[in-house]
């Protein structure tokens, strides 16, 4: 292409020619800005002289050379900003040699560069950030602000690094990335939800889990696949479903932004009480079209199972243990290895973008089709997103809509019920029985039924006995299955220079069925010898719309005042029904037909009473209005102050003289780089402060309680006591912190000290049934979170061809009790009280959150074990406190090497302190499977420091005998400290001239693959559920898995 | 001006909150005002007498069932130290405790709140027969416990001693008897209970019996620490106009539950989880009784296939397979899962007559009439009417054999025959009497191991193996049930004070008040 140029500057040639907007790159050769001058002083040819300014072209990338779109390019005291293109390309005109251009995006560090004489091309690299101050921030409902100004610490995580190795839940893919977050599984396999908790437990019976929020908007993440809320207990026999979270294709995720403060989600009102993880989508982008493919492919393989032992086989036939005589131990000791498979996830991503300045659109679809280690328990989900962003008005209203709909279904997923749980019997069947033989032949024809296959299993029906595991597989099944649609629409226009109006209005819509089908041969204890089932259906509805004004209210030399205000209103409500029981029921008329017409509902005939099977959901309404307001002032930009108030009315609190509370935030930050002169190396520092009040209300009904329904019609008062003068909670947190980077942003740390109260805490205790109901509600405590985060990075190296980029996390937190109800005096309440289990779980003045308490045997003044006359072990009567599950700290060591087109990262993460009690050693242990009860036989027993009744000292004690109380006890807490390497990721970008494929990008990828250290039978970061009773209670649950595979995108 | 316009809103529109926090699946004390509806509690206060199968194995079955005798479990439900052999088990003891507030009790409380005393004084009768029937239960088991501040705290319930809850029983017998009379005589043959009633289909004069008979037993119950009271009362119970329970289709039992017969659950459903125990096999065996296949089925073990064959209680077992096939009870025709549960039979008032006789009661007729009409009541309550057996003077209880281990064979405890004897001492006759009672009351161990305790009848077997570590006498056997770990961490303070009440440590081997460690007579 030839321009005819009259002295003109190219791009004032272009832009008459019309050309500009069509050209992404300009490859300048005339030696328009090309010259030198030794003296160093510029000096532009007399044929140019005229021209002042010039133009620049470049390329942004990511360590990994992958081209980043949508990255700002400014040049600094300037109006000029561009953004970069598809294949990150940018060119930005009117520059000056000297000038500083300033290159940002959300997630990376940003970087500057000047223009040198002589260069127009350049190529940059950004590198990700751990937290990136000098960038824009979204903030509380989906404002943005410059780091600079945020007066409390933020963590930003971008969407490359959660989806850098992809697992079925997209959280599991933070751990070890945010100082103070610690993330734990649950126990139910795939497509499980997460228990998130952001500095420490907080409520001590309300939720403890974050809020999430999808681009401003509060997202639902309560409800699970099976219509239950995520808080299965000990004897849980429904299958946990997923959490709202689990459903989010990680594809869309442009970044996530965790608040971890009070003061941060102060905006966003109660639900904001445990932080808030912010989630912003991608959206379509102006320029060509733009096709991106990612696929990965994942295997997992369990690891570190217990230890058995292969010598002692069943006590005798027919018994569950193993405290037999010895037996062949080359026949069938591999138990395990006979079980588990190889699991797999295979995801399949893409997504479209592509429009013009006034509209752009995005459109993401993934596919998610994963096997489990266990055999049956499979996951499927498709995710499908369509999102519009179109201008009107010159440019002044922006309309912004976005659907998604989500179709997941899970089958078997694990329950964590030892009945329904085959990973109980497949621990602990005893050794020595052909379980090959069970495994293929798990049902056989039964002559007394003509035929009917039923279950075939060495052991007896019993309360304590196993049944089949593969019986449990193929025969006990459950599904969940779940349609979720998310709409949400929003407008933004510009009144004017200083008035923004913006509103917003979403509905998350999630329609859940379960179905739990036991077959005909399944043990009596829980099934109808007709088998039976429970079914459930529930849909569970969130709206919420928002009207907010921002105003620029003015600006007065050195002194800018912004302000916002705005209203909400969040409405959810759930409806549904349950058909069946999960109690051994009635059954079926015809055996093994699961539909709701096969199943008898009452029993007439035989004259008992029964509970109707169907049951309908409660409605679970809940609405809550607010008004809130922010003003932030700025002076000379580097001082900032942020003040805000929201109120919240809450229907939770109707029947209360308590309906409505209100809470404040103050913060304060000031960048001192730009107050002060400061050495030279420091290219940032900021000190932060602020304080907030969060309220939150009380769950639903309870300020209302009523009577319920019952078998044959009978009617029970409700079963807490009634506590009409229920008050709100109320968090107070501090926190202060400062941020600093050196060397050219090559060095960052930052530092954050934190103090959170709870007060008049919800509590609902396990009062005395004397009172006639057995719990109640209180309002009282006072629990204190406290502890520090600090995260330092750094380029450790950085050269052209090699980046090595490190970023160490820690956080420690102290969680305390400082009060319980001493007005009442009242020193502790039992948040699990030891039904079923010799296990409770208690908030204690001077203790810490959850608490564990077990029995301990009795020792003597010696220190000596004590047994009683027939040879067992004493147990003291009374529960002890043996171990808290809260880590003392945590962090996260995260690495990565830029080599020419190859990328690796790894990340290293570990808890400290802490304890675990492991159930699941207790009973393989007084089962007689472990490898500790067979090694104690071998050695004739095992060793104590033990005195009889009669006060001879006892050195040796018959394992079964010890087990047989010491399994009850507090002997195997552990500690949950362990260390491991969470994630390796080894990237290669190919190089490619191809029109078509504009990058390609593959990876070998690990999650999980081993652990440095760790003490406990069981990986400690599995829970037994997601709620907060059985907080360190691991039983059955999933054994760790190490994942590894391959993307490509 | 909009935000303005939503903050007004914000209070105006919240009116419907309060039917938004409404629970959908809830009832209201209004919905329930009309049709004697309030009497849909009363499902429940009857149901939790027993609960179901689940429930019934920890609250009665693995306590008083076999520590009176009639039954074992095979199950060493690990790790086989537990209540069977005098470890206690607490999870197990804790419901026992437990379900009796939050079933009956608190209900029964919450009744009164809503003033059912004077709105319905017929159904507040019946509240508290059921209340003081249940709570009996609760502290022959315990010994003192919370019952007149029930309700009044949700922290702190205070204590009160059994002989403050004896004494509060037959006062809510007074109130009970006056209103049932007061409310017969006014509205004679009407049944507004009808429809909830699962014992007597809204007979008042069968309920009054009940009254009458339930305080007979009370008053026998206290015979050895407080005579006086007792007679006093067994007197009142013996003069009332309303009569006590006499025929055979009078005795007092409970429509099985949500789950069925609890006995025919446990047995079917739990595989085999309760088996006859050694002393039934004894006493049954040795009487020749015919009651025996109505109560139990023959084993099917091979060692003793198609025998009537019991366990020894206190076994340390190691595996359910060796016993489990030991008898059964009879779930196929006399527990099946519709049968109903037996709470009070007419057969054990005619023993308590008896014993009243014995004593000199008045009211209480002739000692010898009243026991032989007790146990052809009995006799007839089962279809088993038979003229030889009250005169059968030579058969006695039978020595045990275990055929899977000789270690376990025992002699007969006791040497005590059926018939009659107008010559032998009033302790020989008592024998007679408690033993038949304990046979005619069958499978209520309850009040089998209550009145065990109180007259040392029938003899028992000890426990095999003691695993009190030595808190629990073999010889002298269980007297209750230590109190929950859960009260000492709830109800810490009040507890202590119980304790002090009950006069002894808080474990299985004290005795409770009624309890006196002294001659019948």
């Amino acid at each position: 292409m030839t321009i005819k140029s009259k002295q003109k500057s190219v791009h004032w040639e272009l832009n008459r020619l019309r050309l500009i907007s069509k050209l992404s790159l300009l490859v300048l050769t005339a030696p328009a800005l090309t010259y030198a001058n030794p003296g160093g002083e510029t000096k532009v040819p007399a044929k140019y002289r005229q021209l002042k300014d010039g133009t620049i072209t470049g390329v942004v990338t990511d360590e990994g050379q992958k081209p980043l779109a949508g990255v700002t390019i400014t040049v600094a005291g300037s109006k000029k900003s561009v953004v970069t293109g598809e294949g990150g390309h940018f060119k930005i005109d009117g520059v000056k040699e000297g000038d500083v251009i300033e290159i940002s995006s959300v997630g990376f560090k940003s970087t500057t560069l000047k223009v040198a004489s002589g260069q127009t091309q350049y190529s940059i690299t950004l590198s990700r950030a751990v937290s990136t101050l000098n960038d824009v921030v979204v903030t509380a409902l989906g404002v943005k602000r410059s780091a600079k100004s945020l007066t409390y610490s933020t963590d930003i995580v971008a969407g490359e690094s959660v989806n850098r190795v992809k697992t079925d839940n997209l959280m599991n893919a933070l751990t070890g990335k945010v100082a103070g977050l610690t993330i734990s599984q649950n126990s139910s396999g795939l497509g499980g939800s997460v228990k998130v908790t952001l500095r420490g437990s907080k409520s001590a019976s309300g939720s403890n889990q974050p809020l999430y929020v999808i681009d401003g908007v509060p997202m639902l993440n309560t409800a699970n696949a099976n219509g239950y809320v995520n808080t299965l207990g000990t004897n849980g026999v429904v299958a946990d479903g997923g959490d709202g979270i689990s459903n989010l294709n990680p594809d869309d995720i442009e970044s996530m932004t965790v608040l971890k403060g009070a003061s941060a989600a102060a905006l966003y009102g109660s639900q904001a009480e445990n932080g808030v993880i912010i989630i912003t989508t991608k959206k379509g982008k102006a320029g060509k079209a733009q096709i991106n493919f990612s696929s990965s492919f994942m295997v997992s393989k369990v690891y570190d199972l217990p230890k058995f032992q292969t010598t002692y086989g069943q006590t005798s036939a027919g018994s569950p243990q193993s405290w037999g005589s010895k037996i062949d131990t080359a026949y069938n000791s591999d138990y395990t290895g006979m079980f588990f498979q190889t699991g797999h996830n295979l995801t399949n991503a893409i997504n479209m973008s592509w429009g013009s300045e006034n509209v752009q659109t995005y459109f993401s679809y993934a596919n998610t089709s994963a096997n489990g280690v266990i055999p049956q328990n499979t996951l499927g989900r498709n995710n499908v997103t369509l999102r519009e962003v179109a201008k009107f008005l010159k440019n002044k209203l922006t309309l912004d809509g976005s659907a998604s709909y989500i179709s997941q279904k899970t089958n078997n997923a694990l329950i964590s019920n030892g009945s329904y749980n085959p990973l109980a019997s497949v621990y602990q069947v005893p050794r020595g029985l052909n379980l090959g033989y069970y495994k293929d032949n798990y049902q056989v024809p039964s002559a007394a039924r003509n035929g009917l296959l039923v279950q075939n299993w060495a052991l007896p029906v019993g309360n304590t006995a196993f049944q089949n595991p593969w019986w449990m597989l193929n025969k006990m099944t459950n599904v969940s299955q779940r349609n979720r649609f998310l709409v949400t629409v929003s407008a933004n226009y510009e009144a004017s220079k200083w008035l923004n109006l913006q509103a917003r209005a979403n509905i998350d819509r999630t329609a859940d069925n379960y179905q739990n089908n036991l077959w005909a041969g399944t043990f009596t204890t829980i099934s109808a010898a007709s088998g039976q089932f429970v079914a459930n259906t529930s849909t569970v509805q969130q709206s919420y719309a928002d009207f907010i004004a921002n105003a620029k209210l003015f600006t007065k030399g050195k002194f800018k005042l912004n302000a916002l205000a705005g209203a909400s209103i969040t409405d959810g409500r759930q409806q549904g029904y349950t058909i069946g029981s999960n109690q051994p029921g009635l059954g079926l008329f015809i055996p093994n037909v699961f539909t709701v017409q096969n199943m008898i509902v009452t029993n007439a005939n035989n004259a008992v009473a029964v509970s109707s099977n169907v049951s309908s959901l409660p409605e679970n309404h809940s609405q809550t209005q607010s008004i809130f307001a922010s003003a932030d002032a700025s002076y000379a930009d580097w001082l900032f102050l942020t003040v805000t108030g929201r109120n919240d009315w809450s229907s939770n609190l109707s029947y209360t003289p308590n309906g409505s509370y209100f809470y404040p935030s103050v913060g304060l930050s000031a960048v001192l780089n730009q107050a002060l002169n400061l050495p030279h190396f420091v290219s940032y520092a900021k000190v932060r402060g602020s304080f907030a009040e969060v309220g939150n209300a009380v769950p639903l009904y309870v300020t209302h309680p009523l009577n319920n329904l019952g078998a044959n019609g009978g009617v029970t008062f409700p079963s807490v006591a009634p506590f009409p003068q229920l008050k709100p909670e109320m968090a107070k947190s501090i926190e202060v912190g400062t941020d600093w980077k050196f060397f050219n942003n090559r060095l960052a740390f930052d530092f954050t000290w934190y103090k959170n109260n709870t007060t008049h805490q919800f509590f609902q205790i396990t009062t005395s049934p004397t009172n006639g109901y057995g719990s109640g509600y209180v309002n009282a405590g006072n629990i204190q979170n406290s502890g520090v985060e600090m995260t330092l990075s750094g380029d450790v190296v950085r050269h052209s061809k090699f980046v090595w980029n490190t970023s160490i996390n820690y956080a420690r937190n102290k969680n305390k009790v400082l009060d319980v109800a001493s007005d009442m005096g009242v020193n502790q309440f039992l948040i699990t009280a030891p039904t079923g289990i010799a296990f409770e779980t208690a908030v204690t003045k001077g203790g810490q959150y959850g608490d564990m308490y077990g029995q301990k045997i009795a020792t003597d003044a010696q220190g000596r074990t004590m047994l009683g006359p027939t040879g067992l072990p004493i147990l003291v009567s009374g529960y002890y406190y043996m171990g808290n599950i809260n880590p003392t700290w945590q962090g996260g060591w995260s690495n990565s090497f830029t080599y020419k087109n190859f990328a690796l990262n790894v990340l290293v993460d570990g808890r400290f302190g802490g304890q675990v009690y492991s159930q699941l050693q207790a009973s393989l242990d007084n089962n007689g499977v472990s490898k500790a009860s067979g090694d104690a036989r071998d050695a004739g027993g095992l060793k104590i420091n033990g005195v009889d009744t009669g006060g001879k000292s006892v050195s040796i004690i018959d394992p079964f005998k010890w087990y047989s109380i010491a399994s009850q006890t507090n002997q195997y807490i552990y500690s949950a400290t362990a260390v491991r390497l969470r994630e390796v990721t080894l990237g290669y970008t190919v190089p490619l001239k191809s029109s078509v494929i504009s990058a390609l990008r593959i990876s070998l990828i690990g999650r999980n693959l081993l652990f440095f250290y760790k003490k406990a039978p069981q990986d400690p970061e599995t829970v037994a559920t997601s709620g907060n009773g059985l907080s360190g209670w691991q039983t059955f649950n999933m054994p760790s898995q190490r994942n590894y595979g391959i993307s490509a995108n | 001006m909009l935000v303005a316009g939503i903050a007004i809103c914000g209070i105006a529109c919240t009116k419907n909150f309060e039917s938004y926090n409404r629970n959908t699946n809830g009832i209201s004390s209004d919905q329930l005002a009309a049709d004697y509806n309030i009497g849909s509690f009363f499902n429940n206060i009857q149901a939790s007498v027993f609960k179901d199968r689940g429930n019934y194995q920890i609250t009665q079955n693995l306590n008083a069932d076999c520590f009176a005798g009639y039954m074992m479990s095979a199950d060493p439900f690990n790790p086989s130290v537990n209540n069977l052999n005098y470890n206690m088990t607490d999870r197990w003891n804790a419901t026992a405790f437990s379900s009796t507030y939050t079933n009956v009790t608190g209900t029964v409380y919450n009744l009164g709140l809503q003033n059912l005393r004077s709105t319905n004084p017929d159904f507040w009768a019946i509240a508290l027969i059921l209340d003081v029937v249940q709570m009996d239960r609760t502290t022959d088991k315990f010994g003192p416990l919370p019952y007149s501040k029930v309700g009044t705290d949700l922290l702190y319930t205070p204590y009160d001693s059994q002989k403050d809850i004896y004494n509060l029983f037959f006062l809510r017998l007074d109130t009970a008897v006056s209103n049932l009379k007061t409310f017969i005589a006014a509205h004679p043959g009407t049944t507004p209970f009808k429809k909830f009633d699962q014992m007597y289909a809204g007979d008042y004069t069968k309920w009054l019996k009940l009254a009458n008979s339930v305080r007979l037993r009370l008053a026998m119950h206290i015979v050895k620490v407080d005579p006086v009271t007792a007679q006093a009362q067994a007197q009142t119970a013996l003069a009332d106009a309303g009569g006590v329970l006499t025929l055979p289709g009078e005795t007092a039992t409970i429509a099985a539950n949500s789950t069925g017969n609890p006995l025919y659950g446990i047995t079917v459903n739990y595989a085999n989880d309760i088996s006859m125990g050694a002393a039934a096999e004894s006493y049954l065996k040795g009487f020749k009784d015919p009651r025996l296949p109505k109560y139990f089925l023959p084993a099917t073990d091979p060692s003793a296939a198609g025998q009537y064959k019991g366990i020894r209680m206190g076994l340390q077992l190691t595996s359910k397979s060796v016993y489990q096939n030991f008898s059964q009870v009879n779930y196929q025709t006399s527990f099946t899962v519709s049968a109903p549960m037996i709470l009070m039979t007419a057969a054990e008032v005619w023993f308590l007559k008896a014993e009243a006789a014995l004593r000199g009661w008045s009211g209480a007729g002739n000692a010898q009439t009243d026991y032989e009409t007790g146990i052809n009541t009995s006799l007839a309550q089962w279809g088993v009417a038979s003229a030889g057996y009250i005169t059968d003077s030579t058969s006695v209880p039978s020595d045990y054999v275990d055929p899977k281990n000789t270690a376990n064979n025992i002699s007969a405890a006791s040497s005590v025959t059926i018939k009659w004897n107008a010559s032998a001492t009033n302790e020989q006759l008592l024998e007679k009497i408690v033993t038949q009672k304990w046979i005619a009351m069958f499978p209520e161990g309850q009040e089998a191991w209550t009145e065990y305790r109180r007259t040392g009848y029938p003899k028992l077997f000890p426990v095999v193996v003691n695993n009190s570590n030595g808190t629990i006498s073999t010889q002298i056997q269980v007297r209750r049930i230590a109190y929950p770990v859960n009260e000492y961490n709830t109800n810490g303070a009040e507890l202590t004070k119980g304790i002090q009440l009950l006069n002894g440590p808080d474990n299985g081997g004290t005795r409770l008040w009624w309890d006196v460690d002294k001659a019948n007579f």
